[in-house]
C-alpha cells in the first residue's frame, strides 16, 4: 500500500510542515465552515432570543408585561425549592443513567466483538430499544409498570418476590428509579454501538504483545482496550451526559415528573414551564442548566485537550 | 478435553451475559408485540397471558389499508437518509480539522458545537418556526433535515473527533511523508479505517431524526408526518389505542433493525479495508 | 472580540443571504397564507382547518364532514383539514406556537382553557358581527354565548360553540346489587356507596372491586370539583373550610382504601380500563365513553348525575372552533364553523362521538333524545360549570393539581396545606 501511494502526487510541503509543525493554515476553517454556518444560521437567533428572554419577565400569557427586569428572573429561580429538588433529581439521573447505560452498554460492546454464531442478529436486535419510538417506550414502559395490569407486577408474583401489586408510577418512593431503568435500557445500545465502533481500531498486534507479556483477559481489558479507546469513551461518556440531562420525552410520557414532583428533573421542570409558556423563567433555568453542563464538561474536556497536545 | 472447558468458559463469559443483556433490552420489545396482537379485553384481564389466547391481525390490516401507514414511514425514511448522508459528510470534515489540525480558536469552535446540543429546544420553538416559515420550507421534510441537521453535527463532529483521535497518526504520516497530499491520505487512509466509526455515528443521526417528535409535529402537515407523529395521532382525549400504537411501533421498528443487520456488517470491516496489518 | 464581531458579521450575512434566496418559494404553505382579495362569494376560497381526533373512526368522519361542507357550500370554499395529536393537551399549545411564528390555520377546533393566552396575544378573530347577524345564532342556548364570553375574559365572543359534555358517574348496577347499594340520591349516599361496594368477592383478603375509580392524574380536577362544591365550597376561595372539607372526603376515599391504590397517576386510560374491567364500582366520565362502555356491558352499566350535598356541581367538558386573526376569509370561515355548530357537520359529529349538541334542533333529535346516557348528560346541564379560566389555569391543570393532589393523596401534604397550595397556584400568591 505505502509503495503505491509514493508514485501519486508531487510533495506538497506546506501539508506536511502544517501537520508536523502545527502550523495553522486556513484549510481547518474551510473544513469546519459548512458544519458552522448550518448550525449558527439556526439556532444562533433563536438562542440569543432565548438568552435576552432570561433577564426578561416574558411570560406569553401576560404579553403586556413584557420588559426587561435584570437578575429577578434569576433570583427566583434560586429561591424555588423545586428548582433545587430538581437539580439533585437531574444529578442522580445523569449519575445511575448514564454509569449503568456506560457499564451495561460496555459490556455488550465487548461481548458483540467476539465471533459467534449469530453474531450479526444479536447486534441487529440489541439496537431495538433505540429504535424504538420516544412516544412508544413511554407508554410501554408504563403499560409494563401498570399498577393494575402490569406485567412486572406479574412476574414479580409468579416468583413470589413480592406479595402485593406494587403501583410503581404512583408512588412517590417508586417513581424515580423505575423512570431511571427506562433511561438506562434506551441508552445501553448507544454505548454499546459507539463503543463497538472504537474497538475496531484497536490493532492486534497490541493484544499479542499483551498476551505475550501474559496478561489475562481482564488485565488486557485495563492495559490494553481502555487506554486504546479512551477519546471514544471521553466522548461517549461526555455526549451521553448532555443527551440524558436534557431529556425529557421519557419521563414526561411516563410519569409528567409525578406524582407529587418526585420524578421531575430540571429538563422536565423547564419543559412543563416552558409549556406553560413562562419563556423567562424556563430560560433562565436552561441557561443555569447549560453553565452547569459546562461545569460538568470543563474538566473532561482540559483532560481531553491535554491527552491530544501530548 | 480442552475443547469442552473452552465450551463451558464460553457459555459463562459470553453466552450467558449476553442472554441476561438481550432479555432486558428485548423483552418491552416482546411485550409492544404481544400487546398488539391483543384483543383489548384480554389486555385489561384480571389474569395477565404472556400470549394472546386469540391472537388478531386487525390493527395491521388497518394500519395498512385504512391509515396507509407506509406514507409516514416513507417519509421518515426520507427525512432520515437525507439527514444522515448531509450530517456525516459535513461533520466528517470538520471532526477531520478538530483532530488533525492545530489552530486558533480550535477549543472555542469545539466548545460552542458542545453548547449547542446542552440549551433545551422547547425554548427554541417559536423563533425556529418562525425561520422555516419565512425561508419558506415550512411543512417541507426540507424543514426537519434542516433542524436536526443542527442537533445532529454537533454530536457527530465530536464522535468523530473522538474516533480520529484514537486513530494512530503514524499511518497518515508516513504517507504524508510518502508524499501523498492531505486529501489524498485523508480518503485513502483515514477514511477506510474510519467506517466502522462513520457507520455508528450515521446509526446515531439516523435514529435521532426517526425518533424525533417536537420539531415533527410543528414542521410537518398531513402531507409529510413522520412517524412519531402518526403515532402520537393515536392517543386521543379518549385514550391510547393500543392495538394501532403497538402494531405501528412494531412495523416501524422491523425494518431498521433490518437495515441495520446489514449495516452492521460494515463494523467489522476497517480495519482489513484500511490495511492496517499489511 | 475581533473574532467574536467577525464571526457575527459572517452569521448575519449568511441569514440574511438564506432568508432573501428562499423566499419566493413560501407560497407553498396550505393556504393559510393564500388569497389576497377579499371572499366575494365566487372565488374559490381555502381555509386550513386543524382539528385533533379522540381516535381513528373520528378522525375519518371529520374528513367526511369536510368532503361533504366542500361539496355542499355555495360559496366555493374548500376547507383544508390537518390533523394535529392531542397530546394530552399540548395540541394548544402547538396551535399556539404556530400562531406565535406567523403560520398556523385559518380555523381549529378548540378547547376553552387556552382562549386567555390566545386573545391576549391578539390572535384571535372576534365573532361578535358575524354571531349578530347569523341566522342560527338563536338555534344556540344564549348561556353557551356568556360561557364563551367569559372564557376570553371581556364581553366579546371570540369562540364558536361546538358541542358539550357533561361529567356524571358511571356504575354498574350488578356490582349495586351485589352489594346491596340503591342509586345514591344525595352526597352522603354517594360517600357510603364508594365505602359499601368496595369489596373482596373471592375470599382471597384481597380487595378485588374498589367502590370509586379515582382519577389524580391531569383532567381529574374535573371530577374532584365536584367533591369540594358538595360540601359548600367553590372555586373562587379554595381555603374555605367547606373546600377543605370536599378535598378532605377526596383523600379519605384513597387512604380508606375505596379507591385503586394507582389513583395518584390514574389518568383517563386507567379508569376507564379499571371499570371496564371491574375493578371499580362506579366512575366519573362523560357520555364521550358510553358507546364503548356499552359495548363491554351491555345492560350492565349506567349513569347517574353526580349527587347534591350542600351545593352542586359538575364539570362541563368542551369543544368549540375559533376562527385566527390572521384569517384572511373571515366569511368564509365563519360559514365553515356554522356548518360545524348548527347545520349538518352538528348533527354528523354529534351523533358519532355522542357528544351534547349544541343547536336546539339537533338536540330534539331522536337518538338523542332516546339515549339514556344523553338524558342523564341533559339532566346534569342545570348543575354544570367551568374552572375559573384564568391565564395560570392551563399551568394548573397540568401540573400543580395532580402534583399537589398526589402530595395530599400520600399523606404528605394536609388537605389545608394543598387547599392553600392550589389557591396560589390559580390566583397568585397573596
Amino acid at each position: 500500500m505505502g509503495s503505491q501511494l509514493k508514485n501519486i502526487a508531487a510533495p506538497d510541503f506546506k501539508e506536511v510542515i502544517g501537520l508536523l509543525h502545527k502550523k495553522t493554515t486556513i484549510w481547518p476553517y474551510l473544513l469546519i465552515a459548512p458544519a458552522l454556518i448550518v448550525i449558527l444560521a439556526v439556532v444562533f437567533v433563536p438562542a440569543v432570543n432565548a438568552i435576552l428572554m432570561s433577564f426578561q419577565s416574558y411570560d406569553l400569557r401576560r404579553p403586556s408585561q413584557i420588559g426587561f427586569i435584570g437578575l429577578e428572573n434569576y433570583m427566583e429561580v434560586f429561591q424555588d425549592s423545586l428548582f433545587w429538588s430538581s437539580l439533585v433529581r437531574t444529578a442522580l439521573w445523569v449519575i445511575f443513567g448514564v454509569g449503568f447505560q456506560f457499564i451495561f452498554g460496555f459490556i455488550l460492546a465487548l461481548l458483540l466483538n467476539r465471533k459467534f454464531k449469530g453474531r450479526g442478529i444479536a447486534r441487529s436486535i440489541s439496537l431495538i430499544p433505540w429504535v424504538t419510538p420516544g412516544v412508544l417506550i413511554g407508554l410501554m414502559w408504563r403499560w409494563i409498570y401498570d399498577g393494575s395490569y402490569g406485567v412486572l407486577n406479574d412476574i414479580l408474583l409468579r416468583l413470589h418476590l413480592i406479595q402485593d401489586k406494587i403501583p410503581y408510577l404512583a408512588q412517590e418512593s417508586t417513581s424515580f428509579p423505575s423512570v431511571v431503568v427506562t433511561i438506562i435500557w434506551q441508552g445501553i445500545p448507544f454505548f454499546a454501538l459507539m463503543l463497538m465502533a472504537g474497538l475496531q481500531g484497536v490493532p492486534n498486534e497490541l493484544y499479542e504483545a499483551a498476551d505475550i507479556d501474559g496478561a489475562n483477559k481482564l488485565q488486557q481489558l485495563f492495559r490494553v482496550t481502555i487506554p486504546s479507546i479512551k477519546n471514544t469513551i471521553y466522548v461517549t461518556t461526555l455526549l451521553r451526559i448532555i443527551w440524558v440531562a436534557n431529556s425529557v420525552d421519557v419521563i414526561f410520557n411516563m410519569t409528567g415528573g409525578g406524582p407529587a414532583y418526585s420524578s421531575q428533573t430540571l429538563s422536565v421542570y423547564i419543559f412543563n414551564k416552558a409549556n406553560s409558556l413562562n419563556l423567562g423563567y424556563s430560560s433562565a433555568m436552561s441557561i443555569l442548566l447549560t453553565l452547569l453542563l459546562l461545569l460538568v464538561a470543563v474538566p473532561y474536556l482540559k483532560n481531553m485537550f491535554k491527552n491530544q497536545e501530548a | 478435553m480442552r475443547e469442552s472447558k473452552n465450551k463451558t468458559l464460553k457459555i459463562f463469559t459470553l453466552y450467558l451475559p449476553l442472554l441476561v443483556l438481550l432479555v432486558f433490552l428485548l423483552f418491552p420489545f416482546y411485550w409492544t408485540l404481544v400487546t398488539s396482537l391483543k384483543p383489548e379485553q384480554e389486555l385489561y384481564g384480571s389474569t395477565v397471558t404472556y400470549w394472546p389466547m386469540h391472537t388478531t391481525f386487525d390493527s395491521y390490516h388497518k394500519l395498512f389499508v385504512d391509515f396507509n401507514f407506509l406514507k409516514p414511514m416513507s417519509n421518515s425514511f426520507v427525512v432520515a437518509i437525507i439527514t444522515t448522508i448531509l450530517s456525516l459528510a459535513v461533520s466528517v470534515l470538520a471532526a477531520y480539522a478538530f483532530s488533525r489540525y492545530r489552530f486558533k480558536g480550535r477549543k472555542a469552535f469545539m466548545m460552542l458545537f458542545l453548547t449547542n446540543n446542552m440549551f433545551p429546544t422547547v425554548l427554541l420553538l417559536i423563533p425556529l418556526y418562525s425561520i422555516m416559515r419565512n425561508i419558506g420550507i415550512l411543512y417541507t421534510p426540507m424543514s426537519l433535515v434542516l433542524s436536526y441537521t443542527t442537533f445532529t453535527i454537533p454530536f457527530s463532529v465530536w464522535l468523530l473527533n473522538g474516533y480520529l483521535n484514537d486513530l494512530p497518526m503514524s499511518l497518515e504520516e508516513a504517507a504524508l511523508v510518502d508524499g501523498c497530499n492531505r486529501a489524498k491520505a485523508f480518503l485513502r487512509i483515514i477514511l477506510p479505517i474510519l467506517i466502522p466509526c462513520l457507520v455508528a455515528t450515521g446509526v446515531y443521526i439516523f435514529m435521532t431524526s426517526w425518533n424525533e417528535y417536537t420539531f415533527a409535529v410543528m414542521f410537518t402537515n398531513e402531507a409529510n408526518r413522520t412517524i412519531p407523529v402518526a403515532l402520537k395521532n393515536l392517543i386521543g382525549q379518549l385514550g391510547v389505542q393500543w392495538d394501532l400504537l403497538t402494531a405501528g411501533g412494531i412495523i416501524t421498528i422491523i425494518p431498521v433493525c433490518i437495515m441495520f443487520f446489514f449495516a452492521q456488517k460494515r463494523l467489522v470491516e476497517g480495519l482489513t479495508a484500511g490495511a492496517v496489518k499489511g | 472580540m475581533k473574532r467574536f464581531l467577525s464571526i457575527t458579521l459572517a452569521l448575519t450575512m449568511s441569514m440574511t443571504m438564506l432568508t432573501a434566496c428562499a423566499q419566493k418559494p413560501a407560497e407553498s404553505q396550505p393556504a393559510s397564507s393564500a388569497a389576497e382579495t377579499s371572499s366575494a362569494a365566487s372565488k374559490p376560497v381555502t381555509i386550513t382547518h386543524w382539528y385533533w381526533a379522540d381516535n381513528s373512526d373520528y378522525s375519518a368522519k371529520m374528513q367526511e364532514m369536510v368532503k361533504d361542507f366542500n361539496a355542499t357550500n355555495k360559496s366555493n370554499i374548500t376547507v383544508v383539514a390537518q390533523e394535529y395529536p392531542w397530546d394530552g393537551g399540548a395540541y394548544s399549545e402547538n396551535l399556539f406556537t404556530a400562531a406565535m411564528g406567523g403560520g398556523g390555520p385559518d380555523t381549529a377546533a378548540w378547547k376553552l382553557t387556552s382562549t386567555p393566552l390566545f386573545t391576549s396575544n391578539k390572535l384571535l378573530a372576534n365573532l361578535d358581527n358575524y354571531i349578530a347577524n347569523w341566522k342560527d345564532k338563536d338555534d344556540i342556548d344564549p348561556s353557551l354565548y356568556n360561557t364563551m364570553k367569559q372564557a376570553g375574559g371581556s364581553d366579546s365572543i371570540y369562540v364558536m360553540p361546538w358541542n358539550t359534555q357533561v361529567l356524571y358517574v358511571y356504575y354498574r348496577p350488578s356490582m349495586f346489587k351485589a352489594a346491596g347499594v340503591s342509586v345514591p340520591k344525595t352526597y352522603d349516599e354517594f360517600l357510603e356507596a364508594c365505602k359499601k361496594l368496595t369489596r373482596d368477592t373471592d375470599g382471597d383478603g384481597k380487595i378485588d372491586v374498589y367502590g370509586f375509580g379515582m382519577r389524580g392524574a391531569k383532567g381529574g380536577q374535573e371530577p374532584w370539583g365536584s367533591f369540594v362544591w358538595a360540601r359548600g365550597g367553590d372555586f373562587e376561595n379554595l381555603t374555605t373550610p367547606e373546600a377543605i372539607a370536599g378535598m378532605q372526603d377526596f383523600i379519605d376515599l384513597y387512604k380508606n382504601g375505596y379507591a385503586p391504590k394507582t389513583a395518584p397517576t390514574d389518568g383517563f386510560n386507567e379508569i376507564i380500563a379499571n371499570f371496564k374491567s371491574g375493578k371499580t364500582a362506579m366512575t366519573i366520565h362523560h357520555i364521550g365513553s358510553s358507546k364503548d362502555m356499552v359495548k363491554t356491558f351491555g345492560d350492565d352499566v349506567a349513569a347517574f348525575p353526580f349527587p347534591a350535598g350542600k351545593k352542586q356541581w359538575t364539570s362541563m367538558g368542551d369543544t368549540e372552533n375559533v376562527i385566527f386573526e390572521k384569517c384572511q376569509n373571515k366569511d368564509a370561515a365563519f360559514e365553515w364553523l356554522a356548518y360545524l355548530a348548527t347545520g349538518k357537520g352538528q348533527e354528523t359529529w354529534c351523533v358519532t362521538t355522542g357528544n351534547v349538541p349544541v343547536s336546539k334542533r339537533v338536540q330534539q333529535m331522536d337518538e338523542f333524545q332516546n339515549n339514556e346516557f344523553m338524558k342523564v348528560s341533559i339532566e346534569g346541564q342545570f348543575s354544570a360549570g367551568i374552572f375559573p379560566i384564568l391565564d395560570t389555569t392551563t399551568e394548573w391543570i397540568n401540573t400543580t393539581w395532580p402534583n399537589t393532589v398526589a402530595s395530599a393523596l400520600s399523606g404528605k401534604t394536609s388537605a389545608a396545606d394543598a387547599m392553600k397550595t392550589l389557591q396560589e397556584g390559580l390566583y397568585g400568591k397573596k
